[in-house]
């Protein structure tokens, strides 16, 4: 009934102000701050790996969660509204091969230099795509999924273009190791998706999971089976995975179990494009009088690969403030810069 | 009731808890009037201003600080106030803040007035990625969640394996319903023998 707008703090498209910016990445943090950007009568130019706005907002969280259509016409809103473009399966890169979830998409690679060079400012929101690792034996068995590398096919394999294949659980044991909200998505969807039997494990108790004992308890009704305070050691295969060998607590016995798919849904880390050139971890610790400004004069950084994952309302705020502080920059900028020219003319008189 | 009275309403069925609405208000006012509160069982809701016909806070104010604008939203005058909070205890879901950073010492939601004054919506209702967040008169709010629970109910019947035998009434609860409820016997009794 009430659409969604990322362009809200305007009533009505600005007139141009004759400046372009780019945004790399268009998740929760890269859509909000194009918002921002627009009402201010930037050129804003989003580009994204993947071939549909929305970032880990519709390729992550599965469709019953945050509604992909809803998105999609907040995108196209952005477009024909205010004049957005979007640069799909463009990825934003330097020489160094980076793999994440979601490359599958990827036609043309960009540089920064090329950006920078077109733009006066650069926006790098571009989450966090990596998931994190087990590092237990058998981890590389076929059947061993990460979180995202079983959500985002369930969702990209629904675009026509791709050749994507959808995990098969259907009448299936399933194991998830972890208790946050992707370890719940994960569950749901594959309860969605028929499987047999789902486990979820997890290394401490109910009353600390993170994403709350109501949904664990919710999920237990549905017939997961819940198994805490473990810890796995081993996974066991061959053409596939076989057997989870996990222990329990204090209890020294070692625990075995059937499988035919472990996920582990343990968090994600964030993926810094540039991590050669760029230390994330350094943006706001030297005194920079620009708020999320990296090292690069006129390169800020917003959203999850800053922050590390987080929530989404999180990586909004995180967005809205970056497009701030990136135009307040580009105002000084332009004003150093008049005035330095307009010296040189007075010097060159003189 | 105001003639054009219009509100928000939050379909706490479809609201995930990401905590965007409190983010953009937080932005626009520097303290965030909706808030993310998480309860015992771990579930976080956004907790906000209903905007009643007959506010508590209103008839409770000593200073007579709050009033009705013309769309019917109850609105704190922060020069009246003297922050002596009586309208925070008899209000049905603690709505008004306290606020110490900002330049008065209460604060509340106001639909977004200045906003509304230009012809935009309420912040919160526009940046819900789940349209979990309804703006619109009683009757526009009223038609909407019908329409989410008659789909709801439709959903339960065309996926039957999905929702066991307990269609009706899942379907009434549409979170539920959206989600389908896989009801196996055999599943359930561990959880039933808990209960």
């Amino acid at each position: 009934m009430n659409a969604m707008n990322y362009a809200f703090l305007c009533a009505a498209p600005p007139p141009p102000n004759g400046l372009k910016t780019a945004v790399i990445g268009s998740g929760p943090a890269g859509l909000s701050a194009a918002g921002w950007l627009a009402c201010a009568g930037y050129e804003v130019h989003v580009y994204d790996k993947l071939p549909k706005a929305g970032g880990l907002l519709v390729f992550g969280i599965p469709g019953f969660r945050v509604p992909a259509r809803r998105i999609d016409d907040a995108a196209q809103k952005l477009t024909n509204d205010y004049g957005v473009r979007f640069h799909f399966c463009t990825k934003i890169c330097t020489q160094d091969k980076v793999c994440e979830s979601g490359d599958e998409f990827v036609q043309e690679m960009v540089s920064l230099s090329e950006l920078l060079h077109e733009f006066a400012a650069v926006l790098i929101c571009t989450g966090s795509w990596r998931s994190r690792k087990l590092n237990i034996p058998g981890e590389n068995l076929p059947g061993v999924y990460t979180s995202l590398e079983f959500l985002f096919p369930l969702r990209a394999c629904k675009l026509a273009q791709t050749r994507i294949a959808a995990p098969q659980v259907e009448g299936k044991n399933v194991v998830v190791i972890g208790a946050g909200l992707s370890a719940v998505d994960v569950v749901q969807s594959s309860l969605r998706l028929g499987a047999r039997r789902i486990t979820m494990l997890y290394r401490r108790t109910m009353d600390e999971a993170p994403a709350g004992r109501m949904e664990i308890k919710l999920l237990r009704q549905r017939g997961v089976h819940w198994v805490e305070r473990a810890t796995p050691l081993r996974i066991h295969g061959g053409e596939q995975v076989q057997k989870l060998v996990y222990s329990q607590a204090n209890d020294p016995e070692k625990k075995e179990m059937d499988v035919d798919f472990v996920i582990s849904a343990i968090g994600e880390v964030p993926t810094n494009p540039f991590p050669r050139e760029l230390r994330i971890e350094d943006v706001g610790q030297e005194d920079s009088k620009w708020l999320q400004m990296t090292k690069f004069d006129g390169v800020f950084v917003a959203g999850d690969v800053l922050t590390g994952p987080s929530k989404i309302g999180r990586a909004i705020l995180s967005g809205l403030k970056a497009a701030e502080s990136l135009d307040g920059w580009i105002k000084a900028h332009r004003l150093d810069h008049a005035r330095e020219s307009t010296a040189g003319q007075e010097e060159s008189h003189g | 009731m105001a003639e054009n009275k219009k509100t928000l309403y939050i379909d706490y069925n479809l609201c995930i808890g990401c905590e965007s609405c409190e983010a953009v208000c937080g932005y626009l006012y520097g303290h965030p009037r909706i808030h993310m509160t998480r309860t015992s069982d771990g579930i976080t809701v956004p907790i906000s201003c209903h905007h009643c016909a007959n506010p508590a806070c209103l008839k409770a104010c000593n200073v007579n600080a709050f009033y009705q604008d013309d769309e019917g939203a109850v609105i704190l005058d922060p020069k009246a106030c003297v922050g002596c909070m009586v309208c925070l205890s008899v209000c049905p879901f603690a709505a008004i803040s306290h606020s110490r950073s900002g330049p008065y010492p209460v604060a509340k939601c106001d639909l977004c007035a200045e906003r509304r004054a230009k012809g935009m919506l309420p912040a919160c209702v526009e940046i819900c990625p789940c349209g979990a967040i309804l703006y619109g008169s009683p009757e526009d709010i009223e038609a909407e969640l019908r329409q989410r629970v008659a789909e709801g109910i439709v959903q339960a019947h065309m996926h039957p394996e999905r929702f066991g035998a307990e269609v009706g009434l899942r379907a009434m609860k549409k979170s539920l319903s959206v989600e389908g409820f896989a009801v196996d016997p055999a599943s359930r009794s561990e959880f039933d023998a808990e209960r």
